[in-house]
């Protein structure tokens, strides 16, 4: 994005190549914040990496088409769900397809890959102790 | 880039002070004020005041968390905006597919656990703790703030504007009543109030967005007709971009969704939830929930393009006159009446969660900073929340033009300052203290001076490049670049019970 926005700067906003660039740096951007919240100490994302990959493509596949398709909306255009052909990409693949997908996979997995009652236990156990050890500090 | 607040104050309401409308809007405020007697019943301790005692349920933390989450922008700037940019302008509300899992994945687990095992109440209680650093949780806190500062005169005078178009009592009586309202809600029953008055909001507006989404579909017989319409007069307003640059889009797309991840009055709510493992359906309730309440922006926005091509309705005098020019003309009044209380709640379920903010930073975060604690947090809690709210009542009457300028900055503000130090903080062992702050301070004086020097119209930014886009991607640049140059010399800083939170 860095580079992007540096390419816009830099050519007053004549850049052509920036929107490319955006095109591919968001989406790899938010699936990599994505893995790095969803990685366990130095275990690997599992099951989840058929969503993380689904999703970044999803976006990546929609934004380049958006750039790439030509432009065809006209009274006579066809029509995909009531819009057209660019629009319902847009709209449905960017907006709708990874909400179907990734809070799913989020639910689906998330004993095994988020939380389970034994990691809240550990956790409200050390906080059972630092209760103590500031309850021993304030005398 | 436009804020969300911001938007609402270019729109002059029309007064809609009918008496179906009066009734609706008088209900609505006795429902608060229910709502509230009851919560304040049950604010015992600072802990009750800021995170609602860590008690509150899924489904009411979820509906709670998409009323913040959503501001008056959704009804009545947004279908504006939509209506002069086309396609473009959804890009600000399609990240809404994969923010709230993001930040259920980035930030909702780590930050509840340490709630858990740290009693942490605040955003930079968890980036103090992550960083084993009073400086970070103080430079955070100033951060916070600032844009709450912006954030709280625009509300106040949105609150005004609208309640001016309610009741027709002017907008400085509307700003008072606004703000005292939520003021009595904020200072009596703190969050636990707010939480359940939130939730009454954000079921209000999601029932008014589905309800005129759906007035809008059957009076202009289906999406398709609009698409064919709108294609008939005006094809680019469909265009993947609309009527914007593709990097403006993407931009907006960028900045709305990683943005998201350091919204202080969203992030927040993760302490509440009673039990960390109901974490598992939340993302999806949350989306859903959103959706339904953002139906309204899209929906408007097309449908007023369509009936204006057509001639079924006259052209808007400015486009923020889109939602209210619908409803006035189109809808039943009762309908009508349901979408501007529907912005009231909005702009005061806003302000409440940045005033409860505010005052956990003043009496909590800034006198940890320095190295002092509050003895009676819930005392000072209430004393503050007053400050802030008549603080910002008294902003909010000032020229518009101030106001509109603090309240440019604030989601920009928070993305910048925040988002590289919490949220990839609090995943990431490599980042240092150091990063930390020089990331936040980078952000917090970058957006400023590029938002005042865009005001002063000293520059202008190419199409596409934003001041908040611009300072988020610097502030990273500078978290990155520092934790790396001073990994070496700062050694290990997490505590052992931090660092559990980090590997679960």
């Amino acid at each position: 994005m860095a580079l992007a926005y540096a390419e816009a700067l830099v050519t007053k906003g004549a850049s052509t190549s920036a929107p490319w660039i955006a095109a591919i740096a968001v989406p790899i951007a938010l699936t990599a914040i994505m893995i790095l919240g969803a990685v366990r100490g130095d275990k690997d994302i599992g099951r989840l990496r058929i969503p993380f990959v689904f999703v970044a493509l999803i976006l990546i596949v929609g934004f380049l088409a958006a750039l790439l398709l030509p432009a065809s909306e006209s009274p006579t255009s066809s029509l995909w769900l009531g819009l057209p052909a660019r629009a319902a990409i847009v709209i449905y693949g960017i907006g709708v397809l990874p909400i179907i997908v990734l809070p799913v996979a989020y639910a689906l997995t998330f004993e095994t890959q988020t939380l389970n009652a034994e990691d809240v236990e550990r956790v409200r156990e050390l906080g059972r102790e630092n209760t103590r050890n500031q309850e021993r500090l304030d005398g | 880039m436009r804020n969300p607040v911001f938007a609402l104050l270019q729109t002059t309401l029309p007064r809609v002070a009918q008496p179906a409308v009066i009734m609706v809007g008088l209900a609505y405020f006795a429902v608060v004020v229910g709502i509230s007697i009851w919560a304040a019943r049950r604010t015992r301790t600072a802990n009750d005041f800021f995170v609602a005692g860590k008690g509150i349920g899924l489904v009411a933390l979820t509906v709670a968390s998409v009323s913040v989450s959503v501001s008056g922008f959704a009804f009545i700037g947004g279908p504006g905006f939509v209506y002069t940019a086309g396609l473009g302008a959804v890009f600000i509300v399609l990240p809404a597919a994969v923010t709230n899992v993001m930040g259920a994945w980035v930030l909702a687990k780590r930050m509840r656990l340490l709630g858990e095992a740290r009693g942490l109440i605040t955003v930079p209680d968890a980036i103090g703790a992550r960083y084993n650093s009073r400086t970070a949780q103080g430079v955070s806190a100033i951060a916070i703030l600032i844009g709450i500062i912006g954030y709280m005169a625009t509300n106040a005078l949105a609150m005004g504007v609208v309640i001016d178009s309610i009741f027709g009592v002017g907008l400085g009586w509307g700003i008072w009543i606004g703000m005292g309202v939520t003021l009595a809600y904020s200072a009596s029953g703190g969050i636990l109030a707010g939480i359940y008055n939130d939730v009454f909001q954000g079921t209000l507006m999601g029932i008014a967005s589905v309800l005129v989404f759906v007035f809008v579909l059957k009076l202009a017989g289906g999406l398709g007709a609009i698409s064919q319409t709108i294609l008939q007069h005006d094809p680019v307003f469909l265009s993947p971009w609309g009527k914007l640059t593709p990097l403006a889009a993407l931009s907006f797309f960028f900045v709305f969704s990683m943005g998201s991840l350091g919204q202080p009055q969203a992030i927040h709510k993760y302490y509440m939830l009673r039990d960390p493992l109901q974490l598992k359906w939340y993302p999806l309730l949350k989306t859903l929930g959103l959706i339904l309440v953002l139906l309204l922006y899209f929906g408007v926005g097309v449908g007023v393009k369509a009936f204006v091509a057509s001639g079924r309705l006259a052209p808007l005098a400015s486009p923020d006159q889109a939602t209210p020019a619908l409803l006035l003309t189109a809808t039943p009044i009762v309908l009508a009446a349901l979408v501007f209380s529907g912005v009231a709640a909005a702009t005061m379920s806003a302000a409440n969660s940045f005033i409860n903010i505010g005052a956990a930073i003043v009496t909590h975060d800034l006198p940890i900073a320095l190295g002092r604690r509050v003895k009676n947090e819930l005392w000072w809690g209430r004393a503050v929340t007053i400050l802030i709210a008549i603080a910002a009542a008294i902003t909010g009457q000032q020229s518009g033009a101030m106001v509109a300028f603090l309240g440019i900055f604030g989601w920009g503000l928070f993305a910048s300052t925040l988002v590289p130090a919490l949220a990839v903080g609090l995943n990431w062992q490599g980042a240092t203290k150091a990063g930390a702050i020089s990331s936040i301070v980078t952000g917090l004086v970058i957006t400023l001076a590029l938002e005042t020097a865009s005001y002063l119209k000293l520059f202008k930014f190419p199409a596409g490049v934003t001041a908040s886009a611009v300072a988020m991607v610097a502030s990273f640049l500078v978290f990155f670049a520092v934790s790396w140059l001073t990994s070496r010399s700062e050694g290990p800083t997490i505590a052992d019970d931090v660092k559990l939170v980090m590997e679960l």
